[in-house]
């Protein structure tokens, strides 16, 4: 496809996506099922789902890292005027993963691993003063020459985010980055990410299972049935100023309606699996 | 660069000795040398009673024996010479083995398609000794010089090529994405991501395969050479030379401790940041 950075870009959408993958048994099974999705350029979009339904498969068909089995996983131009599909990955779309240790390059330190992505592209020259402006931005400057096993987790994600933000990509994509940390280490990344989320003015699609996450950081929040045969059950939008309160009354209530739609999802799951 | 390793160190702090600061690292190097030389101290002067009283003096060199004949030797420069002969046909064998297993390693982990049709294969040699095959050597290359380059190539290259290949299909298929993503092209992924992620693996195997090749060259020589270790334990043992015969052995034990540290020093250290923290070699 064609890099979308630098083009007059409004959405991605999925239209009737659906993927499937082969058991070991040899039997087809549905990881998701025509999904139907509009992610809005600039939009902060929360995937909410349980483990298991889907939501990294997503992820990974708008990184083009998979191809959809059916359906378009396209880029929208103004209007609709023009589609293009994904069909591989590009600079334009980069993620950031949940198991930092395996995602970072283990050999190169904080520093040469944010530039991994510029010496890809023979012109590493011209990335080297993004170099300190985004590791400020995400809090390591002061830890530049170490090595990822010396960083903490929550540092480690801090440092995938660096090295993701210095390629400018259009579409940050993050499939459950901070699942694995602590409760004070993650509320403080939460903050910080929808800072940058605010100062960078990119789109971020945010896959997670935390419903005080997904309204903590989300402009809108695409609620995912349980899997197989995943698909998207509803959307809400989030307009609650920021930075946003979880004591809120607002946000108490937005955590209302969303456990009442997961535990329809619950029941409906029970129900099947009865059957 | 990254921090050395913490060696075990036992509770203690730095204590000053004569006005020398003796750290706790200090004290456990002191400790184990002491440990080392108890222990040869005691086996030589076992060993020194107990030829012609235990053992058969016809057929047990002495300690005191072996090392007069071990100083002779050096002296003559005769010892030099047969340690040069063996460590230069284990270096040419043992880089070229290494260079062609880490290539093949590489291609049989990366490619399922090459993989599916050289495993077979790979598990059908893999049995086979290095000493299994040198009279099929000297059959084929005579008794020069590629008959012993043939031996330790073969050596190395089975052992270095199932760990390159182990090494290279591991790599975290998150890690290949996440360079795929950051515009990695097939290329970059197998120079900068895939075999980097290998390096462990292929240290593992290299280190390995280096004692497989002073296996191999010994057995080399012990048939078909003039010259080299295996040939000087050969012909003492036709020579009822029992001191010389233990000098190469000796000779042996002392240039495979060497080597292996050198090994250590030079390939463990430069490599080090591909290595993890706690796998250090």
């Amino acid at each position: 496809m064609r890099q979308i950075a630098g083009t007059d870009w409004s959405a991605l959408r999925l239209a009737g996506v659906g993927k499937q993958f082969e058991g070991l048994s040899g039997q087809l099974h549905n990881a998701v099922e025509a999904i139907d999705l509009e992610i809005r350029r600039g939009d902060f979009y929360c995937l909410l789902g349980p483990s298991g339904c889907g939501k990294s498969t997503i992820l990974n068909l708008i990184a083009g890292l998979e191809r959809p089995t059916t359906g378009e996983v396209e880029i929208v131009g103004p209007g609709a005027a023009w589609r293009a599909p994904i069909d591989a990955p590009g600079t334009d779309r980069t993620m950031i993963f949940q198991d930092a240790s395996a995602a970072l390059f283990p050999w190169l330190n904080v520093e040469e691993n944010v530039l991994f992505g510029p010496r890809l592209t023979g012109k590493a020259g011209s990335y080297l003063p993004k170099l300190k402006p985004y590791l400020k931005m995400v809090g390591l400057s002061q830890h530049a020459q170490k090595f990822p096993f010396e960083l903490s987790g929550g540092m480690k994600q801090r440092l995938q985010l660096a090295r993701a933000l210095i390629m400018e990509p259009e579409i940050l994509l993050m499939d459950e980055p901070f699942a694995a940390l602590d409760a004070i280490t993650k509320r403080g990344l939460q903050i910080e990410l929808a800072r940058i989320w605010h100062e960078t003015g990119k789109t971020f699609i945010y896959v997670t299972h935390d419903i005080v996450e997904a309204l903590l950081l989300g402009t809108r929040v695409g609620v995912m049935t349980a899997g197989p045969n995943a698909g998207i059950k509803t959307e809400i939008r989030v307009d609650m100023p920021r930075p946003r309160s979880t004591g809120s009354l607002e946000f108490v209530d937005a955590v209302r309606t969303l456990e009442g739609l997961i535990e329809e999802e619950i029941n409906a799951a029970r129900a099947t699996a009865l059957d | 660069m990254p921090r050395a390793p913490q060696l075990s160190i036992k509770e203690g702090a730095t204590v000053r000795v004569a006005g020398f600061a003796v750290t706790p690292f200090t004290r456990r190097v002191l400790w184990r040398l002491t440990c080392a030389a108890i222990s040869f101290t005691v086996i030589l002067v076992l060993w020194q009673l107990s030829v012609g009283t235990l053992l058969n003096a016809a057929l047990v060199a002495t300690p005191a024996a072996t090392f007069s004949k071990a100083w002779s030797m050096i002296q003559s420069g005769e010892l030099f010479g047969h340690v040069a002969i063996s460590l230069w046909r284990v270096i040419v064998g043992y880089v070229t083995g290494c260079f062609l297993g880490i290539l093949l390693g590489a291609i049989i982990g990366r490619y399922r398609l090459v993989a599916d049709f050289l495993d077979p294969v790979i598990e059908l040699i893999r049995p086979i000794s290095p000493v299994a095959l040198v009279p099929l050597a000297m059959l084929w290359f005579g008794i020069g010089e590629s008959s012993k380059y043939f031996i330790i190539i073969y050596a190395t290259i089975v052992v270095v090529l199932l760990n390159t290949a182990a090494g290279v299909s591991r790599t975290p298929e998150m890690r290949i994405h996440a360079a795929r993503c950051l515009g990695a092209t097939d290329f970059q992924l197998f120079w900068k991501v895939i075999l980097p992620s290998a390096v462990p693996y292929i240290l593992t195997g290299m280190r390995i395969a280096l004692g497989f090749s002073f296996m191999g060259i010994v057995a080399a020589e012990l048939i078909g050479a003039r010259e080299g270790i295996g040939f000087l334990i050969m012909n003492s043992q036709m020579l009822m030379q029992t001191s010389q015969l233990f000098v190469g052995l000796l000779t042996l034990g002392i240039l495979g401790l060497i080597v292996d540290r050198i090994f250590r020093a030079l390939l463990a250290r430069s490599m080090r940041r591909y290595m993890r923290a706690d796998e250090l070699i």
